[in-house]
């Protein structure tokens, strides 16, 4: 049994039987043509069946590999940090915030201290010159 | 619509006015730009073309469509062949496309003849990007002729054959593949309905009435998601690079032996280009196998042939060239790099397809000029500067995904100065590192996401036309044709598996 994708073939599943009921509270057609629930209805549908097709396939599969993620704590500390400046993005002007970030995440990723903050003012800089300077992108 | 060029003397004034947009010190600046942009994204491993484009096309957003192309078609042509360079000395294919060019490309540096293999790939890739163009100069304008006789129900068909194709670009596991384009289908379903308006999918947010952004969507999955996969995995180990170059021009006897090969892989890129979603790393890869079948010395493969070298080089520059007809003429994207070309254009007001050639004709021979001088340019770039492009892989990745991470997120976010853009672009990269960890290839999700609205809003035209019967539209000979070819590459691979568990 394949239990990767056993789990990706229930998720797909959710999500094409979501779509199907989704798509069956949108207004109907007028007369024979099809209305907007039409489109996302098929796609639903033909989701499920393809889900289940896969689904089929990896119970019936022999081997068992799983998902292979490493470094998961990075990882999850790199989501975290974009979450957090992505909710902070109206709350601090955006060199401080992006300074703050990169410098994070650098760390994180075990840069030292002077080159990680060498690196972010480099390209916190770069960026705020091109984008805020050269093309006039208010970047907040 | 005719082939559109003609002689010298009756040039047409389409095209010299392509030649005039290329030859202003901006566009060529531009240019320039883009080709050395280009050659960074390609020397350096975990960079990739598609990466390059979408990541620096918000860069263009300020500039005519000709400047923007200038730098876009610059990183595309210039990384392609830029990736060779760490295949060759380091074993290390710099994008996905040069994969082939390591096993002959690294045998001949490890026998102290770097410099010929980097001389050929330098060469090899200029002659595969020109022939491709060329390819496209002639070929672009009777496909999009025959395009401008397709109404709704034939673009219908042009796009259901487009999303059966799919099941073959799917890495060998075709329930992921066609499922990875349903959601890129499902996608593109969100905001307005294109017919009767109705808000679909938009959660509340305004923003997503006008549908998901297409270029957040694209740097999350190849620039974010590329990065996320990165840090997960284990770095992988530098080959020993080369002390010595030694000569670089191929001599005459090479240039014998390599003109089968390389014929043969301008032929193979160029068409295996033109199917979408299909790219160089496919082309190049069946290249070499085919080079290696038809050769008489095949022991000499995967130990340092510069027939395979050659063959494999010319084959993934050429798929630039198919991809970008398929591109231009239908709309339909060859590869990663032309959907965010696809993108691109829409925003700078230009619908790629078959009207391109008749309402953008001086656009069209722009593109082609533009792509002949960067295939040259990247040319003369990798001769001279192979070691210094090789020395910046000494840069640390992290500094690398550093710059990526924040290039995606101001990129995102300067498309319309809207925050949501980049919230798309991390969910989109979160998505794209999920799916590369469940082994789900992104080459669909993208074909299915350009192609959904084409297929949604011209069918329902089509049914208004036939007052909402199907007949019509499929008895439609340019229909049935596409029907057919997408219920045969769609039940080939279905035949196939049910047939060998038969035989199980």
């Amino acid at each position: 049994m394949k239990r990767s994708d056993v789990v990706v073939a229930l998720l797909f599943m959710a999500l094409g039987a979501a779509l199907v009921v989704a798509a069956s509270g949108f207004p109907p057609g007028v007369g024979p043509l099809p209305g907007p629930g039409f489109f996302p209805g098929v796609i639903g549908a033909v989701m499920l069946l393809l889900a289940a097709g896969l689904q089929v396939s990896a119970l019936r599969s022999g081997t068992v590999p799983v998902f292979e993620i490493g470094n998961r704590r990075q990882l999850a500390v790199a989501a975290g940090l974009l979450l957090v400046y992505l909710l902070v993005w109206d709350q601090a002007p955006f060199a401080i915030r992006t300074l703050v970030f990169l410098i994070a995440f650098l760390r994180m990723l075990g840069e030292r201290w002077r080159s990680s903050i060498a690196v972010s003012v480099v390209l916190t800089g770069a960026v705020v010159i091109a984008f805020q300077y050269g093309l006039r992108v208010g970047l907040g | 619509m005719g082939c559109g060029w003609g002689s010298v003397d009756n040039m047409s004034p389409d095209i010299l006015a392509g030649l005039m947009a290329v030859f202003q010190w901006e566009v060529l600046l531009f240019l320039a730009a883009g080709v050395a942009l280009g050659a960074v994204f390609g020397a350096l491993p975990g960079l990739t073309a598609a990466m390059g484009v979408a990541v620096l096309t918000p860069l263009t957003f300020w500039v005519s469509a000709e400047k923007g192309m200038a730098m876009l078609l610059g990183i595309y042509c210039g990384a392609i062949p830029a990736g060779g360079i760490p295949a060759i000395l380091m074993n290390i294919p710099g994008t996905p496309a040069s994969i082939a060019s390591t096993w002959d490309g690294y045998p001949l540096s490890r026998e102290g003849r770097a410099g010929l293999a980097l001389g050929i790939n330098a060469l090899l890739s200029m002659i595969g990007q020109l022939a491709s163009v060329l390819f496209l100069a002639f070929a672009a304008f009777p496909i999009a002729a025959f395009g401008l006789r397709f109404g709704p129900a034939e673009y219908f068909g042009l796009a259901l054959f487009g999303i059966s194709l799919m099941a073959g670009v799917s890495g060998g596991n075709v329930l992921k593949g066609m499922l990875a384009g349903i959601v890129g289908l499902a996608l593109a379903t969100v905001g307005l309905d294109p017919m009767t308006a109705y808000p679909r999918f938009h959660f509340g947010q305004s923003e997503f009435l006008e549908g998901i952004s297409f270029i957040p969507v694209m740097i999350g999955l190849f620039g974010l998601g590329e990065v996320l996969d990165q840090m997960s995995g284990s770095q992988a180990g530098l080959g020993q690079m080369p002390q010595k170059l030694g000569r670089i021009l191929p001599n005459l006897s090479e240039w014998k032996r390599m003109i089968l090969p390389a014929t043969m892989g301008a032929g193979v890129g160029t068409f295996v280009g033109a199917i979408p979603a299909a790219g160089g790393d496919i082309a190049s890869v069946i290249a070499w196998e085919q080079s290696r079948r038809m050769s008489r010395k095949k022991e000499e493969y995967s130990k340092g042939s510069v027939e395979g070298l050659a063959a494999s080089c010319t084959a993934c520059n050429s798929a630039i060239g198919g991809a970008m007809t398929t591109m231009l003429t239908l709309g339909i994207p060859g590869d990663a790099p032309s959907a965010v070309l696809i993108g691109a254009l829409l925003i700078h007001g230009v619908q790629p397809g078959p009207l391109l050639f008749r309402d953008h004709r001086t656009l069209v021979y722009t593109i082609i000029f533009l792509m002949m001088l960067a295939a040259v340019a990247i040319a003369a770039v990798n001769m001279l500067g192979a070691r210094p492009l090789a020395k910046a892989l000494q840069i640390p990745q992290r500094w690398l995904w550093a710059g990526i991470l924040l290039m995606g997120i101001v990129g995102s976010f300067a498309l319309n100065n809207s925050v949501t853009d980049v919230w798309v672009m991390s969910a989109a990269g979160v998505g794209g590192f999920l799916f590369r960890k469940a082994s789900i290839p992104l080459g669909p999700l993208v074909l299915g996401l350009i192609l959904g609205p084409m297929m949604e809003s011209n069918l329902r035209r089509a049914l208004i036309l036939s007052r909402g019967d199907w007949m019509p539209i499929l008895s439609k000979p340019i229909v049935l044709f596409f029907v057919v070819v997408t219920v045969a590459s769609l039940g080939w691979p279905v035949w196939k598996a049910v047939s060998r568990t038969g035989r199980k």
